[in-house]
């Protein structure tokens, strides 16, 4: 589990068991137009933002290796190899252990994958900053306002 | 940096600061101002690099200690319902806020003749009008000109776009027979001094990289440099020091490399929020000031002022475009701000109705909420949600209470080995009923708006944006802190500009009458130039 870590961020290993329980956190939708939290690299997203947060970090390591360990034990296969309705029941297993994630993964996962251009594409957005582009909005009709004007001065003159 | 005394030394490059600062440069004075923080690099603002919203988890947080950058400083309020927020840049927390830019209602400086309650201002609404003016032209303000919930007043440009969900809302209140108007906005909505017009990109809150927004960076900075005012940033002041006269006499900071530095000054300004300005009078004991400078009335720090906020938000079955706009401004309602003892309370509160959230805050509310789940419901979830929201917050006037306060803390400091505030603070009774009659009123509109759910937040946990009252004016010097034109009856060459001079806070979004108070206090340091300290 641990081959391929360095000081900053998860394993490649890791990131892959990763990427898989990420696909459940946010699966792709049934119409499949929304990808899969894994699949559309949040993964990474997740490692990167965690770099501030070691003591999070560590215990999604843990939730991590804790999974594997749990996949070992039922069928001697890495996690992400296993049938997803396997996976459903070891994740759900996790979830009631002392290994659970954090609750703060799952910010960190919608935050990640809210911001990845497949899915704002899939919401009708379009893929790109704010800036410099903004958005048009057209002008209001004030006329609207002539029932306000209507009603005279609602503050006290002192 | 030179070691010779300048003429006048403020402290803090925010929105007072920066306003005082470029009404004294015509006097020609020597005037250096210090700033804790940087220039900030629009070209690096979130809004630039992707939605910008994530930003607010991290070095953009609302919270100095969520953000916890070198030059913030932390703010020890775990025992208050209401968490502060500021920035420290230059510009301040102008750099953030939503640039919502009412004015004070006449009846906000007569809390006690009209109400019973509270002081009076030693000014009023007619004295700082032509101030509201100059400052609406320095900050660029956008509005509507006919407001009957305000005296005639001047507003340079046209009010920002509406959009479907401001023309939704206040569908809402035309059903009731409620007021709403076009919000007052430091925001440009065309070409306007240089700088371009909004273009609805919605990231206010983390920075405008259009330069749209008005912080003070751009609006009374580069005038006021020019006219020769000297600023110096990443210097943060630990003390003012005073003479043997009592006097001040300059300060103590610590500069980019936190080298302690000494800089001398004739008079002395602090423009640092209703937060700092108090500890860092706090923190300048003397034989002359044992309890803190110019605090001989014990009321340094007490009479801590927030807003409480209730924001409660509106799902609707139709999308709203609401990510489209400048964040906090839209429309306002001032049906429920004058008193009305009817209601249950005393004093009032002003609603501003609030841009839906973008795609990465849809999730993090929603999560919030308790309303988008991970796994099989997430995406059904998502999309009940997803430009489908709309918010109004309500701005709850909070009252004076002594208890209420900010102090030194023990234990805590900031990368400088400097004591950080400490808050105490709890709602009243009155907010609490004020609260309570908003988050009601504010769901009926919701609901005749046509929201199919409402979600409440009361009080808002991390709404302690407007930091006011803890150095306040007034004339009698057992009663207040700096006279009716902020300079401090203890120290007579030392000035308050900030919202720390504060009487009472109204029910709107503080920043314009700040600005307002500073050109005022600025224009009277000029006439009596001659005999500043008499």
């Amino acid at each position: 589990m641990s081959e391929g870590r360095n000081d900053r961020g998860f394993s490649k290993d890791e990131l892959e068991t990763l990427a898989c329980v990420l696909d459940h956190l946010v699966p792709a939708s049934e119409d499949g137009k929304l990808p899969g939290a894994g699949r559309v690299g949040v993964a990474a997203v997740v490692d990167e933002a965690l770099h501030r947060m070691p003591e999070v970090r560590g215990m999604v390591a843990q939730g991590l290796s804790a999974l594997e360990a749990l996949a070992g034990r039922r069928s001697s296969r890495a996690f992400a190899t296993l049938p997803r309705d396997q996976q459903a029941e070891l994740l759900n297993e996790l979830a009631a252990s002392e290994h659970a994630f954090p609750p703060i993964l799952l910010l960190h996962v919608y935050n990640g994958y809210y911001q990845q251009g497949p899915v704002l594409e899939a919401l009708g957005l379009e893929p790109r900053p704010p800036h410099p582009l903004g958005y048009e909005m057209k002008p209001n009709d004030l006329r609207m306002l002539d029932r306000v004007r209507r009603r005279g001065r609602l503050y006290r003159d002192c | 940096m030179s070691t010779e005394p300048v003429d006048v030394l403020i402290v803090g490059a925010g929105a007072s600061g920066a306003a005082l600062a470029w009404s004294l440069a015509e006097t020609r004075m020597s005037i250096l101002c210090l700033e804790q923080g940087g220039w900030m690099d629009p070209a690096g603002y979130p809004g630039m690099k992707g939605h910008g919203e994530a930003s607010q988890l991290g070095e953009f947080a609302f919270s100095p200690n969520a953000r916890g950058r070198r030059e913030d400083y932390p703010v020890n309020d775990g025992g208050s319902p209401i968490a502060v927020s500021m920035f420290n840049a230059v510009g301040g927390s102008t750099i953030l806020y939503a640039a919502h830019f009412p004015r004070f209602h006449p009846s906000d400086f007569r809390a006690r003749s009209l109400d019973g309650v509270a002081d009076d201002w030693p000014v009023d609404y007619r004295r700082l009008e032509p101030y509201y003016d100059v400052n609406a032209r320095m900050m660029g303000v956008s509005g509507l000109a006919g407001d009957p919930a305000y005296p005639p007043k001047e507003v340079p440009l046209p009010p920002v776009a509406l959009g479907k969900l401001g023309e939704t809302l206040a569908g809402g209140f035309d059903r009731l027979g409620w007021h709403w108007w076009p919000s007052d906005s430091a925001i440009t909505t065309q070409e306007y001094e240089g700088r371009a017009p909004c273009i609805n990109a919605g990231t206010c809150l983390s920075g405008c990289a259009q330069g749209a927004k008005a912080s003070t960076d751009i609006t009374y900075w580069p005038p006021a440099i020019r006219q020769g005012v000297k600023l110096e940033t990443h210097c943060r002041v630990r003390e003012v020091t005073v003479d043997a006269n009592g006097m001040a006499d300059g300060v103590v900071y610590y500069d980019a490399q936190g080298v302690e530095r000494r800089q001398k000054a004739h008079v002395v300004v602090l423009a640092c929020n209703g937060i700092g300005t108090p500890r860092l009078l706090l923190n300048s004991r003397s034989r002359h000031f044992p309890d803190g400078l110019a605090n001989r009335s014990g009321l340094v720090g007490k009479n801590l002022m927030f807003h409480p906020y209730a924001m409660v938000t509106g799902i609707f079955p139709e999308p709203l475009e609401g990510y489209k706009g400048p964040t906090g401004c839209c429309i306002w309602s001032h049906e429920f701000y004058e008193t009305d003892l009817a209601r249950g309370f005393v004093r009032g509160y002003s609603f501003e109705m609030l841009r839906g959230f973008g795609p990465v805050s849809t999730a993090l509310w929603g999560m919030g909420w308790g309303r988008i789940p991970s796994g099989v419901d997430h995406h059904r979830a998502y999309a009940e949600l997803f430009d489908r929201t709309a918010g109004i917050a309500a701005i709850c006037e909070d009252l004076p209470e002594a208890g209420n306060c900010v102090t030194l803390d023990g234990d805590l400091t900031d990368a400088d080995g400097i004591p950080a505030p400490k808050i105490t603070y709890r709602l009243s009774e009155n907010s609490e009923k004020m609260l309570e009659h908003s988050v009601a009123r504010a769901t009926e509109v919701l609901e005749a708006a046509g929201a199919t759910d409402v979600l409440v937040q009361s009080p808002l946990p991390f709404a302690g944006w407007h930091l006011m009252g803890t150095a306040r004016m007034g004339t009698d010097p057992e009663r207040s802190v700096v006279n009716e034109w902020g300079r401090c009856h203890d120290v007579k060459n030392l000035f308050i500009v900030d919202g720390s001079i504060f009487v009472t806070a109204a029910a709107v979004n503080p920043t314009n009458t700040i600005q307002a108070l500073a050109l005022y206090i600025a224009d009277t340091m000029k006439k009596n130039l001659a005999n500043l300290f008499d």
